[in-house]
């Protein structure tokens, strides 16, 4: 067998040298595990079969231009199959590389800071034995513009944001929980899409899982508060979240939750889910359990059958009559959601009142679900929900028309006193979600730069490539 | 990625479709793929998927009762469709079964398969060597393994689901699985299958232009049993998808564009296209490839309209075949009750059908049928009948139930043979608000038709029995099915067809004619996929005489 020379190097602090091959095979079963809790896969591995497992080529967005992921599997020339467990641990943990290169913090390294030394052994070994070697690059490297390409400045930026610990327990909460959290903090990094980010992309005290922008989506609040966040939600629900994706009368995992949810978290032992569910309870929970006065996001709406409104004001010949929200809703979306948006028996299609999209405070994925739609395979069931955005085999909405369809169904169905949908919000989700502030001061970069205040400036570089994953369409 | 140069409302490109309907749209989509600029034109309006849903919505129920399909779909006041409700009688019919055809389609971006049953059904083998096996009907000059590898890429194409058992195939003859396995069967489909099938019945699924899985961005079909007049959901294909992928690949779609004139120079090349917009305003579109596809009505129609100097009879026509031996899948219903429920109703219109009569020796004799178990849901039939037999109150609920479970519809295809009296001319009175003349359609199904009708019948007696049924009765008169061929038979020999194996005109160099008007015979199936193929065939045919 193969291993055998490596597994040395794996188990040299082990007296007697005599390691069993199964328990080889379970190390490296444990570290296939923990690679799929931390979803190495989402990036390292193209999606739908089109690539090799782990040969990198995964195209991640930047505001300042395309991350590709690289080659992590064992070979000795383009992957990693030189490192030792230490520069594994390096690469994972602190974000360089066993040549002294810095990655940018679209490797979550800052969470993967936490994972303990037994975690980190197994994962070594998985990827050492566990993945083949695929001997050759991927078919695109990153190629950042100046200044961002100096990847050296990622060391201050570390400094001010990375450079965590390995996980402890927390004393205030029981095994289970510490489980939870243990995932969430650092192999899950929950925190990277649902944690806001302040003016340098470094996370806000205090707001803790409390929602952040991803690309054109908005990662919810997910902390045990009763309102904002998923609070009211029994713990059963949210482990049946994470294993299929939806859960009905609630909430539907759609963009980057979809794949988190097909590629990691549908795999993950039942004890694992209920741990994450039990520790987001913990976190801005109530001090006292009594029923909120105000709905929670996903208890919001009912059924309003739009068919009376509309029905029989023009003739069965019409030609470009469906102008209000009402008429265009009824004409794409009732065929699915119904007339009085309740989904189908089965909710297959979902309902639109009592979810968490049309009750939250933004109809920011809203909007995004109409351009994006949903596409995620867990459990053996394939969901599409076809998209509505330029190239969409079924329809192509124009930006006033999904604002239409949006404000009515935000209206209707969902929170009436989330902000009203202009063409502009419409535009934005489009073109790919809010500008970060970084990205916004870019142009000015260089010139900042010849005034003087490099320092500085090199930080704002570094910091900015601190994106949230994106799929490329 | 190239796309056509506009001045002044006149058009330059290297190819130009007439029609954008399923044919012209694939055909469009090819050649823009291999870098062509592409113009299509098209007499109808551009709607919306959201538009058709809602007028159907919208629509009196005798309409729906009556299986209005057409009215929904708004038409341009410069360019009528064949309305029934009332009847507009733009195609003046005469002829022992001129109420036989009176066909639906439409003149809209996207083409008739806006309200199809997305049934993809290929030819037999046989179906091709009609003359030389049977001693009826006509030979196609190509063979089916020439046709074959475009059937495969009209089924990637269209996301055809399909069997893919051999056993439940017609014709198992395949160089490639379907690109989705078959639509699952509804219990209905199934009880059917197992009370029939032993008797030689071989109901099979039927090969469908729609999703049992996710498939290229389009939702899987979830049984709304709308496919006609509009699939709500985009779970199936339409030829406006083969119109939006030949956009995004640079060619340009003119919607209320109708074309009445085409230039030939000295070579009896076609040079240009004229067109008159919607204000009546006449524009023209120079190419180097011209491609008519406006359905097997409107392209003879279009043809012999369009009869210049060089060509004092209609373009195409100088062996006098342009408009002749025009087909259709002449049909009729049978009904009974069974007297067990059956559930029939669920899932898409269409979903089962028997192939046992499809072909045999007695197509020498009389005509081959297909007998299509009907799936769109009976219940508003079942309610206007237990209303008109005077049933009230819960008598009247248990009445429209019962025939609504136990209730079976079948549609049955009949296959004509190629008649040149069979034929499309232009009405010397009447014109339409361009001042193009309108078409005039003779029609008589002929006594192969006849015959087939009667054996039909008589097997079909034998099948309702299987179900106990005692109420067994089938329609008398012909009705249409929408499958409209010929007008432009592809043959060997210009003397007695128009288009050669390529769909290319005889007379012309540089025109094409794919689709349902160069078939040369019929089969019982329906006709989509091969019109579809045969524009396929086309293209690469165009691409070759382009790139040569």
């Amino acid at each position: 067998m193969k291993i055998t020379a490596l597994s040395a190097l794996v188990f040299a602090s082990l007296a007697g040298g005599a390691i069993a091959q199964t328990a080889d095979q379970d190390l490296i079963e444990r570290g296939k595990y923990i690679a799929t809790m931390g979803d190495c896969a989402a990036c390292h591995t193209q999606p739908r079969g089109a690539g090799k497992p782990y040969a990198g080529g995964y195209a991640i967005a930047s505001p300042l231009g395309t991350i590709w992921s690289t080659n992590i599997t064992p070979s000795r020339e383009y992957g990693i199959g030189t490192y030792t467990e230490q520069d594994f641990s390096d690469a994972v943990r602190k974000g360089v590389l066993k040549d002294g290169t810095h990655l940018y913090p679209a490797m979550p390294y800052d969470a993967y800071a936490g994972i303990t030394d037994a975690d980190m052994k197994a994962l070594y070994a998985y990827f050492m034995h566990g993945v083949a070697p695929v001997d050759e690059p991927p078919a695109q490297v990153t190629e950042l513009p100046f200044p961002f390409n100096l990847r050296f400045s990622m060391a201050a930026w570390n400094l001010l944001y990375a450079g965590g610990k390995p996980f402890t327990p927390d004393a205030g909460l029981n095994a289970q929980e510490n489980r939870g959290k243990y995932i969430v903090d650092t192999l899950g990094h929950c925190a990277s899409c649902h944690s806001p980010r302040g003016l340098l992309m470094g996370s806000v005290s205090g707001q803790y899982l409390r929602g952040g922008s991803v690309g054109p989506w908005y990662a919810p609040d997910i902390t045990g508060d009763p309102v904002h966040g998923i609070g009211s939600w029994a713990n059963e629900e949210i482990a049946t979240y994470l294993k299929t994706g939806r859960v009905a009368g609630k909430a539907q995992a759609a963009g980057p939750m979809a794949e988190a949810v097909e590629h990691s978290f549908q795999h993950m032992a039942d004890d694992d889910l209920g741990a994450i569910a039990a520790y987001l309870k913990t976190v801005n929970a109530p001090a006292t359990a009594s029923t909120p006065s105000v709905a929670s996001r996903t208890d919001m709406g009912q059924p309003v059958d739009v068919e009376p409104g509309i029905r029989g004001l023009f003739p069965e010949n019409a030609h470009d009559s469906l102008k209000t929200g009402a008429e265009l809703y009824s004409g794409y979306c009732a065929s699915c959601h119904q007339p009085n948006g309740a989904g189908s028996r089965n909710q297959a299609y979902p309902s639109l009142f009592h979810n968490s999209v049309t009750g939250a405070a933004s109809a920011t994925n809203l909007i995004a679900t109409i351009l994006y739609g949903v596409d995620r395979e867990a459990g053996g069931d394939h969901v599409l929900m076809p998209h509505f955005n330029t190239g969409s085999y079924v329809a192509v909405l124009t930006d006033q028309e999904i604002a239409d369809i949006s404000n009515f169904v935000m209206e209707t169905y969902g929170n009436p006193n989330a902000a009203k949908v202009t063409t502009a919000d419409v535009q934005v989700v489009r073109d790919g979600g809010p500008v970060p502030f970084l990205a916004k001061v870019q142009p000015h970069i260089p010139a900042l730069m010849a005034t003087g205040g490099v320092a500085a400036v090199v930080v704002l570089a570094g910091v900015i490539l601190l994106v949230r994953r994106r799929r490329i369409a | 990625m190239k796309s056509p140069v506009f001045n002044n409302g006149d058009v330059v490109a290297d190819v130009c479709v007439v029609g954008s309907g399923v044919v012209g749209a694939l055909t469009a989509e090819h050649l823009a793929g291999e870098g062509y600029s592409v113009i299509m034109l098209d007499a109808g309006l551009r709607i919306t998927r959201a538009q058709a849903v809602e007028n159907w919505r919208n629509m009196p129920f005798a309409n729906r009762v009556g299986s209005d399909y057409q009215g929904l779909y708004p038409q341009s006041p410069m360019a009528p469709a064949p309305l029934y409700w009332p009847k507009n009688n733009y195609v003046g019919l005469s002829g022992p079964d001129a109420d036989g055809f009176q066909q639906g389609y439409l003149k809209t971006v996207g083409g008739t398969t806006w309200h199809w049953a997305a049934s993809s059904w290929r030819h037999l083998p046989v179906d091709l060597k009609m003359h030389s096996v049977y001693g009826v009907g006509r030979d196609w000059p190509i063979s089916y393994d020439e046709l074959e590898p475009f059937y495969c890429l009209a089924e990637e194409k269209m996301g055809v689901a399909g069997p893919n058992d051999p056993a439940l195939q017609s014709p198992p003859e395949r160089s490639r699985p379907y690109p989705m396995d078959m639509v699952p069967w509804s219990y209905g489909d199934k009880r059917m299958a197992e009370v029939v099938n032993p008797h030689g019945w071989n109901l099979v699924p039927i090969p469908q232009g729609r999703s049992t899985q996710p498939w290229n961005g389009r939702p899987t079909c979830c049984g709304n049993n709308n496919c006609q007049p509009i699939c709500p959901i985009g779970a199936m294909y339409n030829g406006i998808h083969s119109v939006e992928a030949a956009e995004a690949l640079g060619a340009v779609t003119l919607a209320e564009s109708v074309v009445y004139r085409l230039d030939t120079d000295e070579n009896n090349r076609i040079t240009a296209a004229h067109f008159y917009d919607a204000q009546h305003v006449s524009h023209r579109v120079e190419a180097k490839a011209f491609v008519i596809a406006c359905n097997a009505l409107e392209t003879p129609r279009l043809l012999l309209a369009a009869a210049n100097e060089r060509n004092p009879n209609g373009i195409a026509n100088s062996t006098d075949q342009v408009g002749r031996y025009m087909m259709d899948h002449s049909g009729f219903h049978a009904y009974f009750t069974a007297k067990e429920p059956l559930w029939l109703g669920r899932g898409p219109a269409q979903s089962s059908c028997m192939v046992g009569p499809r072909d045999g020796a007695f197509r020498s004799e009389y005509s081959a049928t297909k007998v299509i178990l009907y799936n769109i849901t009976a219940a508003h039939k079942a309610a206007s009948a237990a209303i008109k037999d005077g049933f009230v109150g819960k008598d009247l609920d248990a009445e429209i139930r019962r025939r609504t479970i136990n209730g079976v519809d079948l549609s049955i295809s009949l296959e004509p043979l190629p008649d040149p009296n069979n034929r499309v001319t232009l009405s010397k009175t009447r014109l339409d608000p361009h001042g193009i003349p309108c078409p005039e359609v003779y029609y008589d199904v002929g006594d192969y038709v006849r015959k087939g009708y009667q054996a039909s019948v008589e097997q079909l007696r034998g099948l309702a029995d299987l179900f106990e049924a005692d109420d067994f009765h089938a329609t008398t008169s012909l009705n249409a099915n929408n499958h409209i061929m010929g007008g432009a038979i592809m043959g060997n020999d210009p003397r007695n067809s128009v288009t050669n194996g390529n769909c290319r005109a005889h007379d012309h160099a540089n025109l094409w004619l794919p689709g349902g008007a160069p078939m040369p015979s019929a089969s019982v199936v329906n006709s989509t996929l091969t019109m579809a193929a045969l524009g396929l065939k086309a293209a690469f045919d165009i691409a070759a005489t382009l790139k040569a």
